[in-house]
């Protein structure tokens, strides 16, 4: 455990040194922002010269402009029709430049190195590479968009390639978005906020219910989807709908080569975002399957809500899902819950590059569940996130956390530093 | 090994401690002021009006389209820029920082195929707005020129009483 602490200290200084060096000095901002005073000064004089030639041209295209009482009127209201002829000379070749090609691919990476220490039994402390995650987004036309996540994922005998969603969507317009592919399924907040990326997360880790490879939800989800938003004023509300195939035979995977029986899965989800209070998000979700495991069948319902404030001063993450589980020749029905509740708060100091959080989790799956193994948790994580630039975050976090009632508890130190490129 | 786990959790909490209790580099607050920032778009765009929640809604992402056939296409100036002080700290309420974290994440959602476009001058700004159909931009008042469409923003212009970017 000492030498633990060690490396956190190690750590915790090279975040430091990096830091120094990564700050931005306030003085070359302030020569930036000097410096573009100027260009629009120049920029002014230059429209002002070029208008001279023809003080006399008209002013049709001012008409556009409304009336703005008290408003400084531009320099250029009187735009002269050599000025005007200079504007439409150039103007191509920069809304050409800046217009759209398609197909457009753009690629960003993911990443994290971990390193972690429990005094769980029988388990080892050190490093160990996270994700390495691609994120492919390319605009296809004016309405088509593809969307791609495939994943490097650290094993012990190599690594294996995970395609983690893949997705081509045609918008009609903002209340009608079709999509087809696999998705993260749209049950609850997390699970389509983050997918993949640590850096993204305030956390080191998802919470056990939406975990990566987890069961308690399905994770993932092949079909189509459609999206929107929903015409409410104020209210903001959006809506996700989609059909696919269930969980697969590997109850925590989907059925990406074809579902295993012939009932299709269905997901509905609905979340407000109200105008009046930017910020926050409120939302439900359900989620309906016929699992097949073994020759027997089970109804799966599941149940979800949350209620975000995505600030961060503070940031607030609260979750709840019921999943109900019914086999079909018996009619026995079991019910487990999870939920979680996460509280950050981006500290103004540092040049707010501090964000210390906490979260709870709990979990518990009756003995008569009959889909999947027991899941029950209690744990706490208590840690800092420190965003070392922009794009690169380093985080350290107390863990406590007991599975089931004979289990002990466990403790635990784990580090991330998570980056995006 | 209680020891160690308590010894851990007061390193941690000593760090929280120290870095509120001592925290060094206050963010400085520039002197606001200035002249409005007014909302430009395409002369073509079918929109007057909007309220403030709705301009933000456009800068968010969550509206994309002007109508079926029109795409919104977002401008926004290079770091720095005024205008670009303006719209995040009145409308987006974020940080530089969080700004770029927002849409990094808002692709990586595959919610926007692609972030704002940016502008390092008026000039520029202007040429695009005027030429893009469904272009949207920020500019001082000042340098607004013929041939851009202002919006009303909960229902005034840039220079009346109650006008909120600033």
């Amino acid at each position: 455990m000492v030498r633990t602490l060690t490396i956190f200290g190690v750590l915790l200084l090279a975040a430091g040194v990096a830091d120094a060096q990564s700050s931005p000095p306030t003085e070359q901002a302030e020569q930036i922002r000097l410096l573009l005073e100027r260009v629009q000064q120049l920029e002014r004089r230059v429209t002002e010269l070029e208008a001279r030639p023809a003080p006399t041209a008209t002013v049709s295209a001012a008409s556009e402009v409304p009336a703005a009482p008290q408003t400084p009127q531009p320099q250029a209201a009187p735009a002269g029709t050599l000025a005007h002829e200079h504007d439409v000379q150039e103007q191509p070749a920069t809304v050409q430049q800046m217009e759209q090609h398609y197909p457009s691919l753009q690629i960003r990476g993911f990443g994290d190195v971990d390193f972690a220490a429990t005094d769980q039994k029988g388990s080892t402390s050190g490093f160990n590479l996270g994700q390495l995650d691609l994120h492919l987004a390319s605009a296809l036309s004016r309405k088509v968009t593809y969307f791609g996540e495939i994943t490097f994922n650290a094993q012990p005998t190599g690594y294996t390639v995970e395609v983690e969603r893949n997705i081509i969507r045609y918008d009609y317009n903002d209340y009608f978005k079709l999509s087809f592919g696999r998705y993260h399924t749209p049950i609850g907040y997390w699970n389509t906020a983050f997918h993949h990326g640590a850096w993204l997360q305030t956390t080191i880790s998802r919470p056990d219910m939406v975990r990566i490879g987890g069961t308690f939800i399905p994770v993932h989800f092949v079909g189509f989807l459609a999206e929107g938003n929903i015409p409410s004023g104020g209210a903001g509300l959006s809506y996700n709908v989609g059909v696919g195939n269930g969980r697969g035979s590997i109850i925590s995977r989907p059925g990406d080569a074809g579902d295993d029986n012939n009932n299709r899965a269905w997901v509905a989800n609905i979340y407000s975002r109200p105008r009046r209070f930017y910020g926050l998000q409120l939302g439900a979700s359900v989620y309906r399957d016929k699992i097949t495991l073994v020759g027997r069948d089970f109804r799966e319902w599941i149940t979800s809500a949350h209620l975000v404030w995505t600030k961060e001063t503070p940031e607030f993450l609260a979750e709840f899902a019921n999943v109900n589980h019914r086999a079909v020749l018996t009619d026995l029905s079991t019910n487990s819950q999870a939920f979680y509740v996460q509280l950050g708060y981006r500290l103004p100091w540092f040049e707010r590059t501090l964000k210390p959080y906490y979260r709870f989790e709990y979990t518990h799956t009756p003995l008569s569940e009959q889909v999947f193994s027991n899941q029950d948790l209690v744990g706490s994580i208590l840690g800092v996130r420190y965003d070392i630039s922009n794009y690169a975050a380093f985080k350290i976090e107390y863990r406590n956390s007991k599975r089931g009632i004979a289990d002990p508890r466990v403790n635990g130190l784990f580090l991330q530093t998570a980056f995006t490129f | 090994m209680n020891a160690t786990t308590k010894c851990v959790a007061a390193v941690l909490l000593s760090l929280i401690l120290l870095f509120v209790t001592f925290g060094g580099r206050s963010s400085a607050q520039t002197a606001r002021g200035g002249t409005d920032i007014a909302v430009v778009i395409h002369p073509e765009t079918p929109v007057n009006d909007l309220t403030l929640s709705e301009v933000r809604q456009v800068l968010l992402g969550e509206r994309q389209y002007w109508n079926a056939k029109l795409p919104v296409v977002l401008l926004i100036r290079a770091p720095v820029a005024r205008e670009r002080d303006v719209v995040l700290r009145v409308i987006y309420q974020m940080t530089e920082a969080q700004f770029k974290q927002y849409w990094v994440a808002k692709i990586f959602r595959a919610e926007a195929a692609s972030p704002p476009k940016i502008v390092y001058s008026n000039d520029m700004q202007y040429e695009l707005v005027s030429g893009i159909p469904g272009a949207i931009a920020f500019m001082d008042a000042r340098n607004v020129r013929p041939g851009l469409k202002i919006l009303r923003v909960d229902g005034h212009l840039p220079g009346d009483k109650d006008y909120p970017l600033h």
